[in-house]
């Protein structure tokens, strides 16, 4: 599990977040320790399929509403990476009856669109050999279907629904594991949310999908190439896994973006959005029935789907570190990551109190070590890097003062790390990382939104929201000697991948 | 009664047979909903003897405490020559201990109690948060209180911060929207103390007695406000608070900073930056939340660029053209005066047709306003209905509430204001957007790497270079 703090991380990545997906996401919060949350949430499921968790609040009129399908990045095909967002991007156009002022005579230019742009994209990718006049004839086409389209649909109508109704923090979010939708509403609102988001999941229209294409690759240029740490992060990433698909971006290789196809996502959608691979969490001043009542009716018409099983390559145990550098007009950073098992095993429990203990708070041992003392301007450490279905990494980031350099700040991470094989960590140090867990849970929690993207979360990627209410009681079996264990398997140099960014001379 | 109830059976059984035999669901605009009906819960106002002004609201759901101090004080008091004293300050309270702890005896008894103290330094305010469990709240508020009356400002500590303030300011060149932004800043707050920026030769120039000097001018009873809510009983909170804080005995009554002199003038600006990805912020000044004109202004910004998908300029640059992932517009309202932008990030060739669109999308507002009674409606009843979010968690309301004190706005200013917004018409925005959309207060900054441009700059006027590398053109 990975904590709050490294969500903090991510987020403080982006300056300006519009809308709409991350490179790698973990909405991820700890559990909750002593609040009850075993009696409050109201489990369902529907005949389709669906899993519904609902929890009362009733402080304030309003609710949070999280919509998590079991899927994301990592079950593209080769070739295809980006699908799973630019499908998130796609279900913002609306659908059959929403963003339309003639569904019959906009589907009939749609359909023309689709084969204008698949011959253009089969032109395109013969590279050197393409016909330039082709490609012209094509593109303007395109550009006249595009208008023509236009004149039949209504952009933004799910996002105006919303917002009219008072909806806030609309957004969604695509991880290598996860896709969320998630909004909140006034309180006497969810039937909008039911019929907008059903209709979504049963008839989405791929409405502007070449011109969403160029919108995603200007994302990537915004929140990766215009930023070193995310650059440097791609790298790292393709770095540690060989042929696992952790190791390509949720946003997509720039190459692959070009021709995101949208046949594939199509295919992409009905094989994953299905109501038996989703999740639904309800947070807020509701009636579990009458919420009920409303689910049923919207999303019970959803039909159920066969999923097909997932074929992921594991990835073969690292046998020597791996080092990458960027250059770049940059200052320096330093990424350093360990290969190691993910929930529900206990070293993943392990791994939380290590994580802890290295970076949460001024006291943390890694805190104390760089920042305390001038040598570096952050340092951070993440457990579960960068999903948590499949065995993942553990994760440290730091960025020196100069004129210190990455390889001082190896040095007494190493050092540290060291640390935690030979010397038992002393019982006050674990009580205080255990407090923190918990204490990070009930911050996680306090808000709606919080406590609805934890439920889903963990009921999609941990097959059951209760991990959460077993945590305390994993987490109060960790022992010093089980951080020695862990320590000595996993960070090991053999185990160990290197990204530093050097500065362009 | 039996009958309601049979007819209530029938209810759900064609309900539920609606569900499974696909019949059409209703367009989502003709769904009707139950009244919402909700009295938002006041916090309760307390004034301590030495003059301490407390907001507070329980809230039992979850065992946490939120404390925040408000103290008037921030960069705006930065001194010449010193930018970065006030940021420098707040930092220095809360890791260079305090007369009965050192720095790292705080730092440990607070992490054992998963506590969190912290600090952020704005223009004109500082806040000292804390949350902490319900169970250790005579701890974590002992701890709070000495640092907000007694810090030692440790001489160790501060270099740290300063070194670390110093990189982080260095490392501001790596992140293209910082750089802008805070250009904009400087621009848009020109000839202003708020304008002013800190810069590695202003930190390293400050000294333990700036700092000294600097609490003692804010740190004062008179001169705080604090906004507490959480798992605690209000007549409990205020004894404790009276024990931790009723010594503190300052004379002195609240910092009022004057507003910004008027910004005169336009100007179109240019950093240089080899970046993918141009940014773009086109600044206008804007009426103040105490202007007649502010309610009109919220509605303008709405609809050009802060209400989504369906704003214009979101609609428009990113939606249609597809030139950016980012674009839209911000309004930040302060109690006397406010500021407003438009912006957009798109990649060096589209450079100049984003800031083409948008110059055109604010002409569009300013000359014609808004047109279409039904956009209007749109933004006012997205406004109104999104409101209730301001009163969605307990520190929301309690922080809401002193902040209306704080800016010296008045007390029914959130109770008024859906009923405000409901009264902006069409008159008002063609009245409103003239007035501060005016090309001659314009200022357009332009980061990126005018090589990429696929028009040149110039179709927009001339620049001149400045030393730090930004070219301007003033009018």
């Amino acid at each position: 599990m990975t904590s709050v703090k490294n969500l903090r991380y991510i987020l403080r990545e982006c300056l300006v977040i519009t809308c709409l997906a991350s490179f790698f996401l973990c909405i991820t919060l700890s559990p909750c320790f002593s609040y009850d949350l075993k009696d409050k949430v109201k489990e369902f499921t529907l005949k389709n399929g669906l899993k519904v968790l609902i929890v009362e609040r009733h402080a304030s009129p309003t609710v949070s509403l999280y919509i998590s399908h079991e899927t994301g990045a990592v079950n593209e095909g080769d070739g295809h990476t980006g699908t799973a967002h630019i499908l998130e991007h796609m279900m913002f156009k609306g659908t059959k009856t929403i963003g339309t002022k003639n569904f019959k005579e906009e589907e009939r230019i749609l359909q023309k669109i689709h084969d204008v742009g698949d011959a253009l994209d089969t032109e395109l990718m013969k590279g050197e050999s393409v016909d330039g006049q082709k490609i012209k004839d094509l593109r303007k086409q395109l550009e006249t279907l595009q208008r023509e389209a236009g004149r039949w649909s209504i952009p933004g109508e799910i996002d105006r629904l919303y917002t009219e109704k008072g909806g806030g923090d609309l957004n969604a979010f695509t991880g290598q594991d996860l896709t969320s939708y998630h909004v909140s509403l006034p309180s006497n609102r969810i039937e909008l949310w039911a019929r907008i988001e059903s209709d979504r999941m049963l008839n989405p229209v791929f409405r502007e999908f070449y011109s969403e294409r160029n919108v995603v690759m200007q994302e990537r240029k915004q929140t990766v190439e215009s930023n070193p740490g995310r650059k440097l992060m791609e790298q790292f990433l393709a770095a540690a896994f060989m042929v696992h698909p952790y190791r390509r971006p949720v946003l997509g290789w720039a190459p692959d973006m070009r021709f995101l196809n949208i046949d594939y996502t199509k295919k992409f959608f009905r094989t994953y959005y299905a109501p038996n691979n989703t999740t639904i969490a309800v947070v807020g001043d509701v009636s579990p029935n009458r919420t009920m009542k409303i689910i049923k009716h919207y999303f019970g018409r959803i039909p159920s789907q066969e999923i097909p099983a997932r074929r992921v390559t594991k990835e073969p145990i690292q046998s020597g570190e791996r080092r990458v550098k960027l250059v770049s007009d940059a200052s320096p950073r330093l990424i350093i990551g360990y290969h190691k098992p993910t929930l529900p095993s206990f070293d993943d429990y392990v791994f939380d109190v290590i994580d802890t203990i290295l970076s949460e708070g001024r006291t943390s041992r890694l805190f104390k070590a760089l920042v305390e003392k001038g040598i570096a301007v952050g340092v951070n450490t993440a457990n579960g890097f960068p999903g948590a279905r499949y065995p993942n990494l553990f994760v440290i980031f730091a960025q020196p003062v100069s004129p210190h350099t990455c390889g001082e700040l190896e040095e007494i991470i190493y050092k540290q790390l060291d640390l935690l094989k030979t010397q038992p960590v002393k019982p006050e140090e674990l009580e205080k990382a255990k407090n923190q867990l918990k204490a990070d849970i009930l911050r996680g929690i306090s808000t709606n939104s919080g406590l609805a993207g934890m439920l889903s979360y963990y009921e999609a990627v941990a097959g059951d929201w209760q991990y959460i209410t077993k945590f305390p009681d994993l987490l109060e079996r960790v022992t010093p000697g089980d951080i020695m264990v862990a320590a000595e398997q996993y960070l090991e140099p053999r185990n160990r991948t290197v990204a530093e960014l050097v500065r362009k001379q | 009664m039996k009958r309601y109830i049979v007819y209530a059976a029938v209810f759900i059984v064609l309900l539920s047979s609606c569900a499974w035999h696909g019949v059409p669901v209703t367009d989502p605009d003709d769904i009707v909903y139950a009244p919402l009906r909700f009295e938002p819960p006041k916090a309760q106002r307390a004034k301590l003897e030495n003059g301490i002004i407390v907001y507070m609201l329980e809230d039992h759901e979850i065992p946490l405490v939120n404390i925040s101090a408000v103290i008037r004080m921030g960069s705006f008091y930065d001194p010449p020559g010193k930018e970065g004293l006030a940021e420098i300050t707040g930092t220095v309270v809360r890791t260079g201990g305090t007369k009965s702890m050192t720095g790292n005896q705080i730092d440990e008894d607070l992490d054992f109690i998963a506590g969190k103290i912290a600090v952020s330094v704005g223009t004109d305010s500082c806040t000292l948060s804390m949350s902490v469990l319900e169970k250790d709240i005579d701890k974590g508020l002992q701890i709070f209180s000495e640092i907000l009356t007694s810090p030692a400002f440790s001489e160790e500590k501060m270099e740290t911060a300063k070194i670390l303030e110093i990189e982080a300011l260095k490392r501001i060149s790596d992140n293209p929207q910082k750089i802008a932004f805070r250009e904009f800043r400087r621009l848009m707050y020109h000839g202003d103390p708020r304008g002013k920026l800190s810069s590695v030769e202003s930190i390293q120039k400050i000294e333990r007695d700036d700092l000294l000097g600097f609490y003692k001018r804010f740190f004062r009873p008179g001169n705080v406000m604090i906004a507490l809510s959480g798992d605690i009983e209000e007549k409990d909170a205020i004894i404790k608070l009276k024990n931790s804080l009723g010594e503190w005995n300052i004379p002195g009554g609240p910092e009022k900073p004057p507003p910004p002199p008027v910004r005169v003038g336009a100007s179109l600006n240019y950093i240089y930056k080899d970046t993918p990805q141009s940014v773009i912020i086109i600044g206008q000044s804007a009426p103040g939340k105490k202007s007649p004109d502010y309610y009109a202004f919220e509605i303008l910004d709405f609809i050009t660029g802060s209400g989504g998908f369906r704003s214009r300029i979101f609609a428009e640059v990113r939606n249609r053209l597809g030139l950016a992932y980012s674009a839209g517009s911000f309004y930040s309202p302060r109690t006397e005066y406010g500021i407003f932008g438009a912006y957009a990030m798109a990649k060096g060739s589209s450079t100049v047709d984003a800031l083409s669109t948008i110059t055109k999308i604010l002409d569009n507002m300013r000359d014609r306003g808004v047109e279409s009674g039904g956009e209007l409606a749109w933004a006012k009843e997205s406004t109104i209905n999104n409101f209730i979010f301001s009163f969605a968690t307990p520190q929301r309301i309690v922080m809401g509430q002193l902040m209306l004190e704080y800016n010296g706005l008045p007390d029914d200013f959130l109770t008024n204001y859906k009923d405000n917004i409901e009264k902006v018409g069409l008159d008002d925005l063609k009245y409103v957007a003239p007035r501060y959309l005016s090309e001659e207060s314009r200022v357009v900054l332009v980061l990126g790497n005018k090589e990429k441009f696929s028009k040149p700059l110039s179709s927009f006027g001339d620049f001149y270079m400045e030393k730090n590398g930004t070219e301007n053109r003033e009018n």
